[in-house]
């Protein structure tokens, strides 16, 4: 036996783990070529930058969170609402405690948890189809926000000159700081997903659960870990929002389900579960809210902008399956 | 042999399970001695597979039986108690989560990390590596760092039978290794079951073919509708005769 049989015969350009993130930065490259060519006034300007790197860490946080979910083979629509329900606690803290932000990212975080641990529990432990389990949960939380809310919109001036928020949403130089912390929460669950025991499991939690069970993976456990960081993300997603508006609007969550999984899937993670790519959320988010505003900017009527996502999704969907599905089948 | 002094690794007591109004085992009451290679036959839904199933953690049996383990009786048993054990199973389906690659899948349920959880990927591709030519499951065109999507019938089963011996077992339990095999990796596959024995360790070996269960066994176990209807050492019975037992008790079965 030679030492050489289990080096592979020739380099591979680029490792099949990587196509996904590839494919996708290709794609979102294609994009902004196109955007730039159609619109150089807007997108060879810093301002329409500026604009999309306000609102892009919001949708990156929390779509991170939905890429451990698709990987385990589940899918979460109730995250909407769990970022209006967190962004409530946290705004309500606030208030009763005069602006003890410490108190107030608690209470949010642990209302997040709890959501999430609610749908983990009726999943795993009662077997239900989270497709199903967390659209009623998304109705339900909807419903519980306005109720204990009553429908109003509370507005927060005093943070504008808080300490704490210039922390969490100020400028550092020319960059939101949003981006920066979105940025530290990408490396982290980056790490972790393609690292860390715990992302692998959520990964054969997704593709096998019963080899997982029979080599003493504890499944039901990983998978609600993996709803709970859903939870976990939407209230970071909902805390900035609420810092980003100095308000708290019942409507919060609005918005955010399609383009947050049209992220998810852009980024070149298999909706099949069993496996994901934390680098190609990051580059579909960036793809999906480009498209939010640069449509817009471009000077199309608004109305382009769902035509624009579509034709995103699918194109996206063609070019990830023609690029990394010839050595898969 | 069955009449071994040595204290047994497992012993089923009155283990039953059912599934609904179905018994798929009744009354089993089994001891697995170290060093023996006991052969477990018998037809399609006879229980074998359920059995394997709750030694090894992944079935629990019905409320009143016993799994005892060095003469220990056991609680609630599963999957990771059995593997710390020394108890690993090559299942039928081989277990394998194929968009992982191969390492993760031979270190699954056991990654080597460090104190926060982080796996050292180059420890378990080293050690994986290390086993696959130990045991001859060698390649030109995969790594440990394929998935396991790309590899044939046989490679994966290789990969499940590395993931069986790499840890300290002492009783190896393998599921209908040979199925859908090639002669030539079914050969490997028997080869190393004598391995096995050689270096002192326990196996239940399941299969259909009955020369299989013949040439590599120390003791035979045959399972029909869920009993246990026979139970002895080899001794020196031939093939042939080995089947013909094996004809009668089919043959009872259908009266």
């Amino acid at each position: 036996m030679t030492t050489d049989v289990l080096t592979p015969k020739k380099k591979v350009l680029i490792p099949e783990e990587y196509k996904p993130v590839f494919g996708a930065a290709v794609f979102f490259i294609v994009m902004m070529v196109g955007f730039i060519v159609a619109a150089p006034e807007v997108f060879l300007t810093v301002g329409i930058y500026t604009a999309i790197f306000l609102s892009l860490p919001l949708f990156t946080i929390v779509g991170l969170s939905l890429v451990y979910i698709t990987a385990a083979g589940e899918i979460d629509l109730s995250f909407p609402s769990i970022i209006a329900i967190s962004a409530l606690a946290f705004t309500w803290t606030l208030e009763q405690t005069s602006l003890n932000f410490g108190l107030a990212i608690l209470a949010s975080l642990l209302t997040g948890i709890a959501c999430g641990w609610i749908n983990g529990l009726l999943v795993t432990r009662l077997g239900l189809s989270s497709l199903i389990t967390t659209l009623g949960m998304n109705f339900a939380l909807v419903g519980l926000t306005n109720i204990l809310n009553n429908g109003v919109v509370r507005g927060i001036t005093d943070i504008d000159d808080s300490r704490f928020r210039a922390i969490l949403v100020g400028s550092w130089g020319p960059m939101p700081a949003q981006m920066f912390w979105s940025a530290g929460i990408a490396i982290i669950l980056g790490v972790i997903f393609h690292r860390h025991r715990f992302g692998l499991h959520v990964k054969v939690a997704g593709d096998n659960p019963e080899a997982g069970r029979a080599m003493g993976v504890n499944i039901e456990r990983t998978k609600t870990l993996a709803f709970i960081l859903i939870g976990v993300c939407s209230s970071l997603t909902g805390i900035f929002a609420v810092l980003l508006n100095s308000t708290f609007f019942p409507t919060m969550g609005d918005g955010y389900l399609l383009p947050t999984l049209a992220a998810v899937f852009v980024g070149g993670t298999a909706v099949t579960g069993g496996k994901g790519t934390i680098g190609g959320l990051v580059i579909g988010a960036a793809t999906v809210v480009f498209i939010q505003t640069g449509v817009v900017a471009a000077g199309l009527d608004g109305y382009w902008t769902s035509f624009g996502f579509g034709l995103v999704i699918v194109l996206s969907l063609i070019g990830h399956r023609r690029f990394s599905g010839k050595l898969t089948r | 042999m069955n009449q071994s002094p040595a204290t047994p690794i497992v012993s089923l007591r009155n283990v039953n399970k059912s599934f609904g109004r179905v018994f798929a085992l009744e009354g089993i009451n089994l001891d697995f001695y170290p060093g023996e290679i006991v052969s477990l036959v018998g037809d399609n839904g006879a229980g074998k597979s359920t059995l394997t199933k709750i030694i090894a953690g992944t079935e629990a049996p019905d409320a009143g039986g016993e799994i005892v383990i060095d003469s220990e009786k056991v609680g609630k048993w599963d999957a990771a108690k059995a593997r710390n054990r020394g108890i690993e199973t090559v299942h039928q389906n081989r277990a394998l989560s194929e968009q992982q690659s191969i390492y993760a899948n031979v270190f699954l349920g056991r990654e080597i990390t460090n104190r926060f959880g982080f796996v050292s990927r180059k420890a378990e591709i080293a050690e994986t590596e290390a086993l696959m030519r130990k045991i001859g499951y060698t390649s030109k065109v995969w790594t440990p760092k394929s998935t396991v999507n790309k590899l044939s019938g046989g490679e994966r089963q290789g990969v499940a039978i590395s993931r069986a011996i790499l840890f300290e077992s002492r009783l190896v339990m393998l599921d209908e290794p040979t199925t859908a095999m090639a002669l030539s990796e079914a050969g490997e596959v028997m080869d190393f079951i004598h391995d096995l024995k050689k270096a002192g360790k326990s196996v239940i070996f399941i299969s259909h073919n009955p020369w299989d269960a013949h040439m590599v066994a120390d003791r035979f176990v045959v399972l029909e509708r869920g009993r246990v209807v026979y139970d002895a050492p080899k001794g020196d019975m031939s093939a042939d005769e080995f089947i013909a037992l094996l004809h009668k008790f089919a043959k009872k079965d259908q009266s």
